[in-house]
C-alpha cells in the first residue's frame, strides 16, 4: 500500500515538474506566429522586383477556375513567380487556417471574412497595407462605395482589399406564385410593418398551402400540416446577425446593430425596433406561414426550395446559381420588401484578401493582393458569374454574364444604386457574441422566451466591451 | 418434428426434455432469424439510399425527395469522383467543377493505411504481451496509464502533434502523416492484451519447460494462436486509418500525400448555407468504402475460424 | 523501484511465487518487458503524454492560441463550477451515453450471439459491419438528410400515413436520442464484431457439455457465454463508454449544440470555447475534468468486471 502511494506521488510530482519544464521550452513552439511580431511594422513593401512562390487559399471551389486564370495572367506578367492556389471546403477552411496560424504554417495570402478578421487583427496575424498601397499609387476608392472601409481596422490601418460583395433578395417559385394568382409585379412591390406585416405577410399567407389544399388566409387552414410555406427560413435564427433571416426587416425599420459600424462598442438589441421586428417574425412562424426553427434544422434552404416547399425565400446573392439551377423549378427574383422607413434594405457583406504576418515573401504577396484587387483580375472573376466583384466594372461584367444565362440580378444590385445597404456588424468579440445571441434568438423564435429577453442578452453582449 | 433434433443439440442423448426444448428451439430460431433480418435491413437501407443518390443528378435530387429510385439517372457522379468529368459537365449537374486525381489519392490512402496498420498492430502486440504475460512491477499502473490515452480528446493532441511534425520538417511527407499512428493506439493494446489473457497457458508452460525464452514464445506460439484477433484488429485499424480525416487534412495537403478522404472533401459543402454535391458525395463515399469491403471479405474467413486452440490432447 | 529488499519470509503480496522454478523469471521480467514495450512507449509519450501534459498546463492559464498563455492558477476551475453551460454539457452527455451505450451493447451482444449460433456466413458478418466503413461525419450527414423534417424520406413517410412530422434533430426532446441512435446504427456492427471475436475464444466443448446436461440456449447464454466473455465485454464497455463520452462529429455536423443547448455535449462545448471563442485555457480545464471523469469510469468498470483475469486461462 505504502509503495502504491509512493508511486502515485512520484507520478504527480513528475508530471508537475515535466509540465513546468515544458512550458519553459514549449512556449516557443506555438507562438510561432510571434516570429513576425515585430516585423508587422508599417513600412512600405517594395513590390518592384518580385519572384518566388507563395500560397493562396480560398474556399469557394466554383471560383477556383477564375482565380487560376488570374494567377496565370499574373505569372505571365511577372516571370519567376508562382501562385499555388489551395482550396478547402468551407467547413474545413477556418479549422485549417487557425491551426496553420498557431503552428506558423499559414498561407501567404488568403481569403478573409468580416466575421473573423477582427480577431486576427487583435492577434497580430495580418499585415497592414497602407504604406505599400500609397507607395504604389494604388487607388483604394475604385470599389463599390463602403466596401473599402470595411477592411480598415480599429487601429486605422487597412488589412485587406475588397474582392467581392453580396446582398440579399427574395427568391420565389414562379409556378407557385402563378397558381396563387399573384402577379410578379405585385411581388416586386411588397411592403411590411411590424404590426400587421403589410402586403408581404398577405402574400406569404396566400402562398402557404396545407396538405388539404387550403391556403393560409382561408378558413380551415391547418397550420400543423403545411405542405408549402409562403415564406421560407434560411437555416435557423441567424444568431445575432440574421443576414438572410431578419436583417432586411430590422434594417428597413430604422434599426442599426451598433452605435457605429465598423468598430462599434455598443449593441442595440434592447431597442424596440429590433424586438418588435423579431416578435413579428415569430408571429409568422406561429401562424404557419414560415417554418419553425426545428423544421429548418436540416438541409439547406436552397435544397428545400428545390423541393418546392417554399414559395418565397430570402437568401443571399452567393446562392444564386444553386437557386436557379434546381431542375423542375422556375425561379424568380424580387427585391426585399419596403419597411416603415419607406425604403427596403439589405445587409452588405464582402470578402477581401489579406496577407499573413508570417509570410516570408512579402513583396510577392503584396503584389498578388494588389493584382487581386485590380480590375484586371476582378473582370475575369466577373465573367465566371459566381459572385459580384467589388470593382464596378467587374460587377457590370458579372451582371451581364448572368443575364446571358437568363438571370436578371437587378433586385440585388438595386440596393447599390438606391443606397439601401447597411454593413455587416464588425466589432470585437464576435464569437462570444454569437455564443450569447444564438441561444437567445432561438429561444425567442421558438416561443420559449419573449422578445424582451433580448434586453438581458444585450447587457451580456455589451458587458464584453466593458 | 423429430428431425429438428439435428439442430444445435448435436448429441444423440435424448431425455424427456427434448420434445419441449426443440419445439422451443424451432420457434426460437424463427424469431432469431427474423430479428437478424430486420437488423440487416435497417443497417443496409441507408446504403441503398446512398447508391440511389449516387446514380441521380444533384440538381434534380430534391424535385422528388422521397423517390426510391434514382432521380434523373446518370453516371455523372461516378465520373466526377473518378476525375473523368469535365468541369462544365460537373457544373451542369450541380457539382463543383473541381478536379479529382482519384488514383493518386487512392495510392496515398493505401500507403498511409497499410503502413500505419502494420506498425500499429505489431508494436501494440509487443506491448500487449508485456502486459498480459510478463510479470513486472507497476505493470497494471502503466497499463492503465496507456489506457488513459483514450480519454484525451483528439482535438487536443492534433494541434501539438501538428506543431511537432512541422518543427521536424515532416509536413506533407508520409512519415509525418503516419507517425502518430505507427506506434500504438490505446485501443490496440487493450484489445490484444484482453485476448492474450484469455489464451490457455499450457502450451506456453510446456515451451518454457523446453527452455524457450519470451521472444520465441511470442513469435512462435502467441502470434500464431492469436491470428483471429490479430486479423480482426488489423481490419478494424485499417478501416479507421482509411477513414481518418482531421489529421491528414492538417498534415497531408500536398498532392503526393493527400489521402482520399481529404480529397473527396470537394464534394462537401463549399460555401456557407448551401448544400453539398449529394450525388458526387455519395458516389465518393461508396467508392472509398469499396476497398474496405473487399479487404474485409478477403480476410473474413480468418476471423471466423476459431483460434485452433487445442490444449486438450 | 521494486520491493526486493523485503526478506522473503515476510513477503505477503501475491508476487510470492508458488512454483519455485519461476524465481528466475518472477518480478524480474522487467528487463524483457521494457524491450517489449519500447515502441509503444515512444508513441505514447510523444503523441499522447506530452500533449496531455501541455493541455493540463494550459488549463491553468488564459490562452487564446495565437498569443502567449498567461498563468492564472485555478481560476478556470472555479469558473466552470459556476458555469451553467458546463453542467448542462455534463448532463446532456451523460444522457447521451446512457441511451447510446445501453442500446448499442444489448444489440451488439445480441447480434454477435445470433451470428455465432445461427450462421457461419461471412456475408452476414460483412453486411453487419458495413455502417462502420463510412466515417462518422458521412453517417451523420446521411441521417441528417434521411430524417430531415421537410425533405427527409422518413418524415415524408410519416406524413404520408397521416401522422405529424417529427423534427428529429430540431426538437429539444428528440435531438440527443436521435444522435444516439445514429451512432448506434454506425457502431453496432463494429461492437458486434468485437464481441464475436470474443465468442470465438470460448471452446465449443463447453457448450456441448452444457447441452448434454440439458441446458437450453438461453441458460447457456447467461451461465456460460456471458461470464466467459468477461474480458472482452470489459474491453468493449470501456472502449465504447469512453468513446461515447467524447461524441463530437455527429453533433458538429447536425445540430451544432442546438436547439438552444439541448445537444451541447462536452466535447462540442470544449471545441466551441477553445477553438471558436478563443478561450483555450478554459476549454483545457473542461477537458481535464472530462478526462478525470473518464478515468474514474474506466477504473470502476475494470475493477467491477475484473478485466485483468480470465476464467478461461
Amino acid at each position: 500500500m505504502a509503495n502504491l502511494r509512493k508511486k502515485f506521488s512520484a507520478l504527480v510530482v513528475g508530471a508537475a515538474a515535466l509540465s513546468l519544464t515544458l512550458t519553459a521550452c514549449g512556449g516557443g513552439g506555438d507562438s510561432g506566429s510571434g516570429g513576425g511580431g515585430g516585423g508587422s511594422g508599417d513600412d512600405a513593401i517594395d513590390t518592384s522586383n518580385v519572384s518566388g512562390e507563395i500560397d493562396y487559399w480560398l474556399w469557394e471551389s466554383a471560383q477556383q477556375p477564375a482565380y487560376q486564370k488570374c494567377a496565370d495572367k499574373f505569372q505571365a506578367a511577372n516571370p519567376n513567380t508562382k501562385i499555388k492556389i489551395g482550396q478547402f471546403a468551407w467547413d474545413d477552411y477556418w479549422n485549417k487556417l487557425n491551426n496553420a496560424f498557431v503552428a506558423g504554417d499559414a498561407p501567404d495570402v488568403f481569403t478573409d471574412h468580416l466575421a473573423k478578421y477582427p480577431e486576427y487583427i487583435t492577434n497580430e496575424q495580418l499585415v497592414p497595407l497602407d504604406a505599400t498601397l500609397k507607395k504604389d499609387g494604388f487607388n483604394v476608392d475604385q470599389y463599390q462605395p463602403g466596401l473599402a472601409d470595411l477592411w480598415v481596422g480599429s487601429d486605422g490601418k487597412r488589412y485587406g482589399l475588397p474582392k467581392d460583395f453580396d446582398t440579399t433578395a427574395v427568391f420565389y417559385n414562379k409556378k407557385l406564385v402563378k397558381d396563387a394568382g399573384i402577379s410578379e409585379d405585385q411581388l416586386k412591390a411588397m411592403t411590411w410593418n411590424p404590426k400587421d406585416g403589410g402586403t408581404y405577410e398577405k402574400m406569404a399567407a396566400h402562398l402557404t398551402v396545407d396538405v388539404n389544399g387550403k391556403r393560409g388566409d382561408e378558413a380551415g387552414f391547418d397550420k400543423s400540416k403545411v405542405k408549402v410555406y409562403g415564406l421560407g427560413l434560411d437555416g435557423g435564427g441567424g444568431n445575432g446577425v440574421g443576414q438572410t433571416q431578419w436583417s432586411m426587416y430590422t434594417g428597413s425599420n430604422g434599426w442599426t446593430f451598433t452605435d457605429k459600424n465598423p468598430w462599434g462598442t455598443h449593441y442595440n438589441y434592447d431597442q424596440p425596433q429590433f424586438q418588435e421586428t423579431i416578435g413579428w417574425v415569430r408571429t409568422l412562424i406561429d401562424k404557419g406561414y414560415m417554418p419553425s426553427i426545428p423544421a429548418v434544422t436540416g438541409q439547406s434552404s436552397s435544397d428545400i426550395f428545390a423541393a418546392g416547399k417554399y414559395a418565397m425565400l430570402v437568401n443571399g446573392s452567393w446562392v444564386t446559381n444553386a437557386m436557379f439551377s434546381a431542375k423542375g423549378i422556375e425561379t424568380g427574383l424580387a427585391p426585399t420588401p419596403v419597411g416603415p422607413t419607406g425604403k427596403n434594405a439589405s445587409m452588405y457583406n464582402g470578402l477581401a484578401d489579406s496577407i499573413w504576418v508570417g509570410t516570408d515573401n512579402k513583396p510577392l504577396s503584396a503584389k498578388w493582393v494588389e493584382f487581386l484587387g485590380s480590375p484586371e483580375c476582378q473582370n475575369i472573376v466577373g465573367e465566371a458569374a459566381v459572385v459580384f466583384p467589388a470593382i464596378p466594372s467587374g460587377t457590370k461584367i458579372a451582371e451581364a454574364a448572368w443575364k446571358a444565362k437568363g438571370i436578371d440580378l437587378e433586385p440585388f444590385t438595386s440596393h447599390l444604386e438606391n443606397k439601401t445597404t447597411f454593413l455587416f456588424p464588425i466589432t470585437d468579440h464576435a464569437s462570444q457574441i454569437e455564443g450569447i445571441m444564438q441561444p437567445a434568438m432561438d429561444a425567442v423564435l421558438t416561443g420559449q422566451a419573449d422578445p424582451s429577453s433580448f434586453t438581458e442578452a444585450n447587457n451580456q453582449v455589451n458587458a464584453l466591451f466593458g | 418434428m423429430a428431425t429438428t433434433t439435428a439442430s444445435l443439440n448435436s448429441t444423440a442423448a435424448v431425455s424427456a426434455a427434448p420434445v419441449k426444448s426443440h419445439r422451443r428451439m424451432g420457434g426460437g430460431r424463427i424469431v432469431a432469424w427474423t430479428a437478424l433480418i430486420i437488423i440487416i435491413l435497417v443497417t443496409l437501407f441507408p446504403f441503398y439510399w446512398m447508391l440511389r443518390t449516387a446514380l441521380s443528378t444533384t440538381n434534380a435530387l430534391f424535385s422528388d425527395p422521397a423517390k426510391l429510385l434514382p432521380v434523373e439517372f446518370t453516371w455523372g457522379a461516378f465520373a466526377r469522383v473518378l476525375g473523368l468529368a469535365t468541369p462544365a459537365e460537373a457544373r451542369a449537374e450541380g457539382g463543383s467543377g473541381a478536379s479529382v486525381q482519384f488514383f493518386l489519392y487512392l495510392r496515398n490512402s493505401a500507403i498511409f493505411s497499410i503502413v500505419a496498420t502494420a506498425g500499429q498492430v505489431f508494436c501494440s502486440a509487443l506491448a500487449a504481451y508485456a502486459f498480459a504475460r510478463l510479470k513486472w512491477p507497476g505493470r497494471n499502473i502503466v497499463f492503465f496509464l496507456f489506457l488513459t490515452a483514450l480519454m484525451v480528446p483528439p482535438i487536443y493532441t492534433a494541434l501539438p502533434n501538428f506543431i511537432l511534425i512541422k518543427n521536424l520538417g515532416l509536413l506533407n511527407t508520409f512519415p509525418g502523416l503516419i507517425a502518430p499512428y505507427f506506434f500504438m493506439t490505446p485501443f490496440a493494446i487493450f484489445f490484444l492484451r484482453q485476448f492474450f489473457l484469455g489464451l490457455s497457458q499450457e502450451i506456453e508452460e510446456a515451451a518454457k519447460l523446453d527452455g524457450a525464452g519470451h521472444w520465441r514464445i511470442f513469435f512462435q506460439i502467441i502470434l500464431p494462436m492469436s491470428s483471429a484477433p490479430l486479423v480482426t484488429l488489423g481490419i478494424l485499424t485499417f478501416i479507421n486509418m482509411w477513414n481518418e480525416y482531421l489529421w491528414p487534412l492538417l498534415v497531408g495537403t500536398g498532392e503526393n500525400t493527400r489521402v482520399l478522404t481529404v480529397a473527396l472533401g470537394v464534394f462537401r459543402t463549399q460555401s456557407p448555407q448551401s448544400g453539398p454535391d449529394w450525388a458526387g458525395l455519395m458516389a465518393a463515399v461508396l467508392i472509398a468504402a469499396l476497398p474496405l469491403l473487399i479487404l474485409f471479405f478477403a480476410f473474413a474467413k480468418r476471423i471466423v475460424n476459431s483460434i485452433g486452440f487445442s490444449g486438450m490432447k | 523501484m521494486s520491493d526486493t529488499w523485503v526478506p522473503a519470509e515476510v513477503v505477503t503480496s501475491e508476487d510470492v511465487s508458488r512454483r519455485p522454478r519461476r524465481r528466475s523469471g518472477g518480478g524480474g521480467d522487467l528487463a524483457m518487458a521494457l524491450v517489449f514495450i519500447i515502441p509503444a512507449t515512444i508513441g505514447f509519450v510523444v503523441f499522447y503524454l506530452y500533449p496531455s501534459i501541455r493541455g493540463f498546463y494550459f488549463s491553468l492559464t488564459r490562452y487564446n492560441l495565437l498569443g502567449s498563455p498567461h498563468f492564472i492558477g485555478v481560476d478556470n476551475y472555479v469558473r466552470l463550477v459556476n458555469d451553467k453551460l458546463f453542467w448542462n454539457a455534463l448532463l446532456v452527455t451523460v444522457e447521451y451515453v446512457l441511451i447510446n451505450i445501453g442500446l448499442q451493447t444489448i444489440l451488439a451482444v445480441g447480434i454477435a450471439v445470433l451470428m455465432h449460433r445461427l450462421t457461419k456466413s461471412t456475408l452476414v458478418r460483412g453486411l453487419i459491419l458495413m455502417p462502420f466503413l463510412i466515417s462518422n461525419v458521412i453517417a451523420a450527414l446521411l441521417w441528417f438528410w434521411l430524417l430531415d423534417y421537410q425533405v427527409g424520406l422518413v418524415n415524408e413517410f410519416i406524413s404520408f400515413v397521416g401522422l405529424d412530422r417529427i423534427a428529429f434533430f430540431g426538437d429539444g426532446k428528440w435531438a440527443i436520442p436521435t444522435i444516439a441512435l445514429v451512432n448506434v446504427w454506425r457502431h453496432m456492427g463494429y461492437t458486434a464484431l468485437l464481441v464475436f471475436a470474443g465468442l470465438q475464444t470460448i471452446p465449443s466443448y463447453v457448450y456441448e457439455a452444457a447441452s448434454v446436461d440439458g441446458s437450453t440456449e438461453w441458460r447457456s447464454f447467461w451461465r456460460i457465454t456471458l461470464p466467459l466473455l468477461r474480458p472482452i465485454l470489459a474491453l468493449v464497455l470501456v472502449i465504447t463508454v469512453t468513446g461515447s463520452f467524447q461524441v463530437f462529429d455527429t453533433v458538429a455536423v447536425t445540430t451544432r449544440g442546438g436547439p438552444v443547448n439541448a445537444s451541447r455535449v462536452m466535447q462540442y462545448y470544449i471545441v466551441q470555447k477553445g477553438f471558436q471563442q478563443g478561450e483555450f485555457g478554459y476549454a483545457s480545464a473542461i477537458s481535464v475534468i472530462l478526462f478525470i471523469i473518464l478515468a474514474i469510469v474506466a477504473l470502476v468498470q475494470l475493477r467491477l468486471l475484473r478485466a485483468g483475469e480470465s476464467d478461461l486461462a
